[in-house]
């Protein structure tokens, strides 16, 4: 069930009236949205549903257990067995495949031809999401940053609410718990916002992220040896576009449908295209997990503390796995690399020339989206090969015939958005919350008419489902 | 009179002051009488007679108190509800064709029939009154901007 669906459309609806007609008792309450969330996952697979309460009765029962413990010996051993199990769950469904094919190969060129089990695993939609939720509030309750849930419900919910279960953004428990302690206060503001980031979001995706990649990044990405240098200069610009569109609109989507429930989920993006540097692209860039990569791998690795050459190393060592978490394919793991390494030679040189700025912003921020660019080729790209084919048609220059004035300006669209007022949404939320209901249900109605008129036949999955 | 002060400079140079035309009467000026003006007071403050129709109409229906936190809140969700429901008969009656759409790509059924056949009949009487004309409009602006190309010629659609 995919957020711009009729489908979804009614579910919200029904959620949303049984969810507030509730708001006298908090306990049902919750129990009906984990329901609720129960079956919107299922309507992917519900055997997975199963997965999603042992990893909620998993994450509970540690914290408990960590809690409960005196010493701090056994409080580290309990903390450390909950993060193996649900990195072992992420690993098994995950990775599994791909480990063993790596040993495989890696055997066979020992000289021992082994046949290892193959499985065939079926990846459960958003698992790295909700096992990452999962170690966040094991982690924060060991360090003694979050309290511990009231009760499992509050787990189950923290980790199977609907609008973050799919794709993120990976709410913590520190985030979400406390909101989960009373019925949640509904605002004009909150519901403005709200309804605005889901017409923003669907025309983000529907209109922009879907349009350029039937129109050019697929075609491409699928043959490059088929066209020109500016077809696939052009498509690599689309897919950044593409994906930003994509992702940030499921983001923006999930925050605005929580927001209408009552409940308030951090920024994921803050217009990354603007960054003038690559550290500052992953401060603006999924906040959500290069937060969570930041707290929970690259600090405790050692971080910037013993330092340069050790932070440029924990970097690296973030990136690339950032970069697994991505997709069991090495072309992610280049990815990461690629990200790491131009975050480790921003570190050296900022430390070769301190505070003295060497180039302008605006170069900065040409240099930035090019490396991520050059990124995107590899993420997007399903082989080696490919990617190499990518680059290679760089250089070839044939008349094109993938652009058009119309994709051209969806480009150009979607990357002047990075220059709109950084909270513009919220700025003009700020205006209508004082509108009458008609007003406002009159615009954002006609709104999403011209979304609807624009949009093309059928949704594709949010790129990152797959993720 | 040919007094050279006379208009007073407005940017004098002079270190002191001209000498003023009104020089100061010898003889005693008699004290300004009491006055019963009061400084502090405000015209908004004075009392004002009630309409006694409003007065009527208060004690009839006396004004609400004010709205606690709780009050606010479901103040709140009831214009959230009030414009979800306005976004949704606006978009039943100008955009009935995605449920009929949506119905059709169901598994069929005796479900998926019966609302298809409601969808059909509800899209065919709203095309009657034109309500499908916006976005129908709107769609084919949209192709048509779709299909130019960079010579300026539009691209067969067909």
């Amino acid at each position: 069930m995919l957020f711009p669906t009729l489908a979804f459309a009614v579910f919200f609806l029904f959620v949303y009236l049984v969810s507030w007609s509730l708001d006298r008792e908090n306990g049902r309450r919750k129990l009906f949205l984990l329901l609720a969330s129960w079956f919107f996952y299922a309507q992917w697979d519900w055997r997975f549903v199963g997965l999603l309460i042992a990893s909620a009765v998993l994450n509970w029962g540690v914290a408990a257990l960590i809690v409960r413990s005196d010493r701090a010996g056994r409080r580290k051993l309990w903390v450390g067995l909950g993060v193996a199990a649900n990195l072992t769950i992420l690993g098994f469904f995950k990775y599994y495949g791909f480990f063993v094919e790596q040993a495989v190969d890696l055997l066979a060129q020992l000289g021992w031809e082994r046949d290892l089990p193959l499985l065939q695993v079926v990846l459960p939609v958003g698992i790295s999401f909700f096992t990452f939720q999962g170690v966040s509030y094991v982690v924060d309750v060991y360090r003694g940053k979050t309290a511990p849930a009231e009760s499992l419900l509050d787990v189950m919910l923290l980790m199977s609410f609907f609008p973050h279960l799919v794709a993120g953004p990976i709410v913590r428990a520190s985030d979400l718990l406390p909101q989960f302690a009373r019925v949640p206060r509904l605002t004009r503001e909150m519901a403005t916002h709200g309804l605005l980031l889901i017409v923003w979001g669907l025309f983000k995706k529907t209109v922009i992220a879907s349009e350029l990649a039937t129109r050019l990044v697929d075609p491409v990405f699928f043959d490059p040896s088929a066209y020109g240098a500016i077809d696939i200069a052009a498509a690599v610009y689309a897919y950044a576009v593409q994906i930003y569109c994509d992702f940030s609109a499921y983001s923006d989507m999930a925050i605005g449908i929580a927001a209408l429930l009552g409940y308030s989920f951090p920024r994921n993006f803050d217009q990354p295209y603007r960054a003038a540097s690559m550290q500052a692209f992953w401060r603006r860039w999924h906040i959500s997990l290069s937060s969570w990569l930041r707290d929970y791998l690259y600090v405790p690795l050692g971080g910037g503390r013993k330092g340069l050459w050790s932070s440029c190393l924990n970097v690296m060592i973030t990136m690339l796995l950032g970069g697994l978490w991505h997709g069991a394919a090495w072309t992610f793991v280049a990815w990461g690399a690629l990200h790491g390494g131009a975050q480790v030679v921003e570190r050296l040189g900022r430390a070769v020339v301190k505070d003295r700025k060497v180039i302008p912003t605006w170069l900065g921020i040409l240099i930035t989206f090019h490396v991520v660019c050059l990124g995107w080729i590899l993420f997007r790209a399903e082989t080696f090969d490919l990617a190499m084919q990518m680059l290679a048609g760089l250089g070839r220059f044939e008349a094109f015939s993938l652009v058009t004035p119309f994709v051209l300006a969806l480009i150009v669209g979607g990357l002047a958005m990075h220059w709109l007022p950084p909270r513009a949404v919220e700025g003009l939320a700020e205006r209508l919350k004082t509108a009458p209901s008609p007003t406002l249900g009159v615009l954002i109605g006609a709104a999403i008419l011209l979304v609807e008129a624009m949009r093309p036949e059928g949704v594709a999955p949010f790129i990152y489902f797959q993720f | 009179m040919s007094d050279p002060t006379d208009p007073i400079d407005p940017f004098p140079t002079q270190a002191h002051p001209p000498v003023s035309p009104f020089p100061p009467l010898d003889e005693p000026v008699a004290a300004d009488p009491s006055s019963d003006w009061i400084g502090a007071a405000d015209a908004h403050d004075l009392p004002t007679r009630e309409n006694a129709l409003v007065a009527l109409g208060r004690f009839a229906f006396p004004p609400a108190p004010a709205l606690d936190e709780e009050g606010e809140a479901s103040r709140a969700r009831r214009w959230t509800s009030q414009t979800l429901f306005v976004i949704c008969a606006f978009l039943m009656i100008f955009n009935a064709g995605s449920l009929q759409n949506w119905a059709r790509q169901q598994p069929p059924g005796w479900g998926q029939s019966t609302v298809d056949k409601l969808a059909t009949v509800w899209v065919d009487q709203l095309a009657l009154l034109g309500a499908n004309l916006p976005v129908d409009g709107l769609r084919d602006a949209w192709r048509d901007a779709q299909a130019v190309q960079f010579d300026g010629t539009a691209k067969d659609r067909s």
